[in-house]
């Protein structure tokens, strides 16, 4: 409180100073505003064009087949506003949460596989150990990975796909690519994403592969669980630009894995 | 007598900038960071809120006429969060170019729903989606027609959910919904559909001009770490790129924005500052774009250009981003506003978009309250002043939070709730 009454005293005597409304490091006008647009540095002549400039690098994607892309972009949203997101509506009111997460970490500990395997391709000897253990872990005291015990452990998730295993290795991203249903992927993903289900149906981790095959029903259990687990919604950018902008974001996400 | 007149104006802001607690005291993180999670008010999950979306088929006339790749704003959609019995209903009104879904009107639904009240979200006029299925003349900004048209959606929602057991109406709208809702509920008490009990305007423009003119300025602010090879995201890119090799793994949440800025690659309150600006150029652009083509203006797109799924649109985004805000008030909302209402210089226009135009309304009407911040980028110098003397004790200003990143902090919160349940 007197440290209160002391700066109460010292803002009287910068207000009777007129023009020295000094308070700490900020100006305050006299109806209490801090301008904060004083803080800023601006250019001195103004416009330099850079938000131009960063944009339109922005948009300098290669993308030679847009005019397909673009289709397909459009077929997802459709699809996923028509038939994914009202499966995902009625697998919510017909399963319980536990049972949703339970089957969501079972298809974790599955895609564990890809992640070790794509650790060890990239020597990030570190990740394929925290794998391996997570594997372990998951697959054994978390029951066939219905539990996530490893993550309370401390042994953390580490997504690696063959994509980043490529890009790690210096393969160019290529041309962009919309896959249908599966969204925005390039050459090189795309062809990642090939090897890494291969590897699935070649290992065969706890019989799902041939499961699945089996009983197709848990290839759209699977797709269901996975759009239930995405955040992302078409439109949400709420733009006419959504293409140019997934587009964006998905190149520098990208970018950013590899380089992780 | 001056000081101690002053120093009675500024006493309650004084006060609460020791008492308020709010974290961050950086206007520019505050408005991109929004509020600590843990300094956040309770909420409910999103399971427990019993809510649909809805569609509303406002603007039949303009399906022939609209470009196939508009398929999915042809009909106007909104949120309704509605109660099991009757319950008073909060509409709220989105920010510039937001949607009805995005982050802050979700925020706003989930306090409002957890204490009682049933909630419609809208998104902003000045959206894409509102712009094509809801607007007649697509070409928003001024501030009396904005609210004619929400008005209009407000009432057709009001008609449908007639069965809706709703005991009283309110309204509240963040940023440039703020604005709105002063105007819309000015409209309300000709047409007296609601008559409102209580709204509430969050972080509102004062002087439109002055808003538009910040946020065009900040993209122009001084970044280090530019040149010829380097632009300005990739400047922001590297640096997330290195925070994140150091800690060793990818993670993107709330929590780490505020590990990032105490990191050593941490944004200038410049790069900050363009930031903000470049979100707010991009929502420019969706304007400018969307206005022109629907109005067939030919300033970006050509007028009966064949437009389908598969039509390349890069061009003519390009051409859109070229347009700040204060390109599109002159090249296309002024000339419309001159045709449609014999208007006249910009300081009429400004005068008659802005709270100004309403200020003996406001300042006799008991029910609307503002909540402001005194370190919002978006206000110029005066407006603060302008809002004391409307609102008198209905203005309430907090001393940090920049642009809307204090309306999650849970002292905000409980006074929001505070106002709205007010007898």
């Amino acid at each position: 409180m007197p440290r209160d009454l002391s700066r109460l005293f010292v803002l009287c005597a910068c207000l009777a100073a007129p023009g020295t409304l000094l308070l700490a490091a900020d100006d305050v006008d006299a109806d209490g505003f801090r301008n904060p647009m004083q803080r800023l540095h601006f250019n001195p002549r103004l416009d330099q064009r850079e938000f131009e400039r960063s944009s339109f690098a922005a948009l300098n994607v290669y993308d030679p087949f847009e005019a397909w892309n673009r289709r397909v972009y459009h077929f997802n949203y459709r699809a996923d506003q028509w038939l994914l997101l009202p499966l995902v509506d009625g697998y919510r009111k017909v399963t319980p949460g536990f049972v949703r997460s339970g089957i969501h970490n079972v298809f974790r500990n599955l895609g564990e596989l890809p992640n070790l395997f794509n650790s060890l391709l990239q020597f990030k000897g570190r990740r394929a150990l925290d794998s391996t253990g997570r594997l372990l872990i998951n697959t054994t005291l978390g029951l066939a990975g219905l539990w996530d015990p490893a993550t309370r452990m401390g042994l953390q998730r580490h997504n690696e796909d063959f994509g980043q295993t490529l890009g790690f290795y210096g393969v160019p991203a290529g041309p962009y690519l919309m896959l249908p249903l599966l969204g925005p992927s390039n050459l090189r993903d795309g062809s990642g994403l090939v090897v890494d289900f291969s590897l699935d149906s070649q290992v065969d981790w706890l019989g799902m592969a041939s499961a699945s095959d089996r009983y197709p029903a848990l290839h759209l259990l699977k797709a269901i669980d996975t759009r239930d687990n995405t955040a992302f919604r078409y439109g949400q950018t709420n733009s006419p630009f959504e293409y140019e902008k997934i587009r964006y974001v998905y190149h520098e996400a990208r970018q950013l894995q590899i380089a992780d | 007598m001056r000081p101690l007149l002053l120093l009675i104006c500024l006493l309650p802001t004084w006060l609460l900038a020791d008492d308020y607690g709010y974290p961050l005291h950086n206007p520019f993180e505050a408005t991109i960071a929004g509020t600590p999670v843990a300094l956040r008010p309770a909420l409910p999950d999103e399971q427990s809120i019993s809510q649909r979306d809805y569609s509303l088929n406002l603007r039949p006339e303009r399906a022939n006429r609209l470009p196939a790749n508009f398929w999915p704003v042809r009909r106007l959609r909104y949120r309704l969060a509605s109660q099991p019995g009757p319950a008073p209903l909060i509409f709220i009104i989105a920010g510039t170019g937001a949607h009805y879904a995005s982050s802050t009107p979700e925020y706003l639904k989930r306090l409002f729903y957890g204490a009682g009240f049933h909630v419609v979200q809208l998104s902003s006029p000045t959206s894409y989606d509102f712009m094509v299925a809801a607007s007649p003349n697509a070409t928003p900004g001024f501030s009396p027609d904005d609210a004619r048209d929400l008005y209009r959606v407000m009432q057709t929602i009001q008609a449908r959910h007639r069965d809706l057991p709703v005991s009283a109406w309110h309204l509240t709208g963040y940023s440039l919904g703020g604005l709105q809702a002063a105007f819309v509920s000015h409209l309300d008490e000709q047409q007296q559909s609601f008559n409102f009990q209580r709204v509430l305007l969050l972080n509102p423009p004062v002087n439109l001009y002055t808003s538009v003119s910040n946020l065009d300025r900040l993209v122009q602010t001084r970044v280090q770490g530019i040149d010829d090879q380097t632009s300005y995201f990739q400047v922001v890119l590297q640096k997330i790129t290195r925070y994140f090799s150091e800690k060793g793994h990818v993670d993107l949440n709330a929590a780490m924005l505020y590990d990032f800025q105490r990191s050593g690659e941490r944004l200038t309150d410049e790069q900050l500052a363009m930031l903000i600006g470049t979100v707010f150029r991009f929502s420019a652009a969706d304007i400018a774009f969307t206005s022109d083509l629907i109005n067939q203006r030919g300033l970006i797109t050509p007028p009966r250009l064949p437009i389908n799924d598969s039509t390349r649109l890069t061009e003519y985004f390009k051409r859109a981003l070229l347009c700040d805000f204060d390109c599109y008030l002159s090249e296309q909302l002024i000339p419309s506003w001159r045709a449609l209402h014999d208007g006249g210089s910009l300081a009429q226009l400004i005068e008659q978009a802005s709270l100004y135009a309403l200020s003996e309304y406001l300042g006799n009407s008991r029910k609307v309250a503002v909540m402001h911040n005194a370190d919002d980028p978006i206000l110029g110098p005066g407006d603060l002043g302008y809002l004391r003397r409307t609102f008198g004790s209905r203005l309430t200003v907090y001393p940090y939070g920049g642009h809307c990143g204090n309306l999650d902090y849970r002292v905000n919160a409980a006074d929001m709730l505070e106002f709205f349940h007010a007898p």
